[in-house]
């Protein structure tokens, strides 16, 4: 499935690292919000 | 699509040298690149994510994205502009026309837009979308 304009963005629980500590996040968490979703090729690149 | 060590080592060594306190926002574990293939942005052949970034509403609909190999990073002034613009129309319908930065003019609701064909050159002027 490949992601399209206008319509809903595909959700997924992963892990993550925030303020010092590992976290479960969830896409859907963030229902309410706007969102900025980043991908980078890898940790210590320009991003 | 590193793992979580990976993005504590970052923060710690690198990128709380750049922005005090290190970035404020999660980091994300995409290992394998679940997440990327999801997103159509994981490179299968070199194994990483490219450069994917995806501007999601409050109703968790993709308004925006934008999709670059590795050796070119974005610009976030741009996205900044594009979250401003669509704030902006979902505050009042009005349209956002190409090179719209905060102020500057804007065209009116799509329902009003067809009675106006052949005028919008009165309102928008190429020079505007730089």
């Amino acid at each position: 499935m490949s992601v399209q304009v206008g319509r809903e963005a595909p959700t997924f629980t992963a892990q993550a690292f925030h303020q010092g500590k590992a976290k479960d996040i969830n896409l859907a968490d963030y229902r309410g919000k706007w969102l900025m979703l980043c991908f980078y090729p890898a940790d210590f690149t320009c991003v | 699509m590193d793992s979580n060590f990976s993005h504590k080592v970052w923060q710690e060594v690198e990128l709380s040298k750049m922005v005090k306190g290190g970035i404020p926002y999660p980091m994300v574990a995409d290992l394998g690149g679940k997440i990327g293939t999801l997103y159509g942005v994981y490179d299968d052949v070199k194994g990483v994510d490219v450069r994917g970034r995806f501007l999601i509403d409050p109703d968790g609909i993709v308004q925006a994205m934008e999709v670059l190999t590795p050796p070119v990073g974005r610009n976030v002034a741009e996205v900044l502009r594009q979250l401003q613009a669509y704030q902006h129309h979902q505050k009042t319908l009005e349209l956002m026309p190409s090179g719209w930065q905060p102020g500057k003019p804007t065209l009116p609701p799509e329902t009003e837009t067809l009675t106006r064909a052949g005028h919008v050159w009165e309102i928008w002027k190429p020079d505007l979308a730089f």
